[in-house]
């Protein structure tokens, strides 16, 4: 394993999911960590300072969601960047720590990576590829 | 009091009203005594009928209808022009389950000043309050169960995405790849549709946030340099049944896969437009393209499954598939119109 690759985690306590997601990342070049709740997240990020972005699903057992999470994250480990999926659909931004991008599922892989990439390199959200919204 | 008058005969009459009436009455004097009740509030809160007559409201049965805002309010009444309208107050009876009242009580107006008269209408609502709020529980349960069932059918469309996705990347042959990465886009085509119903409560699709969003979610996975190509999509204002939509986004997956994959060879530039709108009954979606055009002849490619599946959505949403050259590139126009169903020439089937 190259000493230059970024290191993430993947939340997911769906093993199928997770599994993806982890391979999802390293096919991106990514170093992918995975926890299966926020509690095992939270003992791996204490463990591994080297991580820069926490991918999280919001449901998940444990004492905290993947919410509650996002936000122990901020608050923690300040620079750490923040990407939220969730199977609820209706999961309003504003509940989120500022910065955090947020997913609904199923979300579609090419999504995530870009909106990892553009999160690593400090760039603001730009438009998605190739659409223009116009309306008649 | 004994003497007849005039003035008793009236009241022998008022108080057969009083007595008949089905709703829980009570006629009493300025200062609260029960000139008469009606039957229905003898029964409803178990007052002995004979009991009531010069009784004051305060000592009806034992004493429970003492209470202090009851008595304020309907002094206010007798004094002025104020009336108590649906004022609700809970009755409680040793013995029994409170009960949930709703009280409406006015000063008649019988033309003699000097003789203050207020009728006090009753009604029992426990029953009802309880029902609604039964009801009330069941549908937020409702409400909830709904948001069960569809973030569970968002795991599982993960789940198939996710395992699409990565037999995609695992997968040596470049066709194979392909069409993985096709069924993917048809997943989350309707997905979108899924995520639309989620959110939108009446049960019907509103099309410009669908189409958009859907073209989105293809460009993110098939466009790889978004200053090559582009998808653009007008829609006009229409909102559709989940059903038609789900056959629309698939319509739409198909054209824009089949566009993307076969009108820009050898890195051209080119703009894909998806156009939908309605007038009436009519409605025309549009895919066009300014690629290079379909082949003719011997190079024209055998229809695929993409093709199969435009044609049997078409022929469910009673349209018409014409494919026409858009000089550069080509337009797949599905129009649906009584009028115009069995004009132009269409896709042939495979």
């Amino acid at each position: 394993m190259s000493h230059h690759q970024v290191v993430v985690l993947v939340v997911e306590d769906s093993p199928i999911i997770r599994l993806c997601a982890v391979d999802l990342m390293e096919s991106a070049g990514f170093e992918a960590l995975q926890a299966s709740s926020a509690d095992e997240a939270i003992r791996i990020l204490e463990a591994r300072p080297d991580i820069r972005l926490v991918f999280t699903d919001v449901e998940m057992p444990g004492s905290i969601d993947g919410l509650k999470l996002s936000h122990y994250i901020r608050d923690r480990w300040p620079p750490v960047k923040l990407i939220v999926t969730s199977g609820k659909t209706i999961v309003s931004e504003s509940h989120l720590p500022t910065g955090t991008r947020f997913f609904p599922k199923p979300y579609n892989d090419s999504v995530i990576v870009e909106a990892m990439m553009s999160a690593l390199s400090e760039v603001n959200t730009r438009p998605l590829p190739g659409v223009d919204r116009r309306s008649g | 009091m004994a003497s007849i008058t005039p003035a008793h005969v009236e009241a022998a009459s008022t108080l057969a009203v009083i007595a008949s009436s089905n709703e829980p009455l009570l006629f009493l004097a300025a200062d609260l005594t029960v000139i008469a009740a009606s039957a229905s509030f003898c029964r409803v809160f178990q007052v002995d009928p004979a009991s009531v007559p010069g009784r004051r409201l305060a000592d009806l049965g034992a004493g429970e209808w003492a209470m202090p805002q009851l008595g304020a309010l309907l002094n206010a009444t007798a004094s002025g022009n104020v009336q108590i309208e649906a004022y609700e107050i809970d009755l409680i009876r040793k013995g029994h389950a409170p009960r949930c009242l709703v009280l409406n009580a006015r000063k008649l107006d019988d033309g003699d000043h000097g003789r203050v008269r207020l009728l006090l209408a009753i009604t029992d609502v426990t029953l009802a309050r309880a029902e609604s709020r039964q009801k009330d529980d069941l549908l937020r349960e409702k409400a909830i169960l709904l948001q069960e069932v569809q973030h569970r059918v968002a795991n599982s469309l993960q789940i198939i995405a996710s395992v699409l996705m990565q037999s995609a990347r695992k997968v040596q042959s470049e066709e194979a790849r392909g069409h993985l990465r096709d069924a993917h886009n048809r997943v989350m085509s309707i997905a979108a549709v899924q995520r639309h119903l989620a959110q939108s409560s009446l049960g019907d699709v509103t099309l410009r946030p669908y189409f958009v969003q859907l073209c989105e979610s293809l460009a993110a996975s098939m466009i790889h340099d978004p200053e090559r190509l582009s998808i653009a999509v007008t829609v006009d204002d229409s909102v559709v049944d989940p059903n038609i939509s789900v056959s629309l986004g698939l319509i739409i997956t198909e054209l824009v896969i089949n566009a993307l994959k076969h009108a820009f060879p050898e890195q051209k530039h080119g703009e894909i437009s998806v156009d939908y709108r309605s007038k009436g009954q009519k409605w025309t979606l549009s895919v066009t393209d300014d690629g290079i055009g379909m082949p003719r002849g011997k190079l024209k490619a055998k229809p695929g499954l993409g093709t199969g599946i435009v044609e049997a959505l078409a022929r469910q949403l009673g349209g018409q598939i014409r494919v026409t050259d858009a000089s550069p590139g080509t337009a797949f126009t599905l129009v649906h119109d009584e009028l115009a169903a069995n004009e132009g020439p269409q896709l042939s089937a495979a």
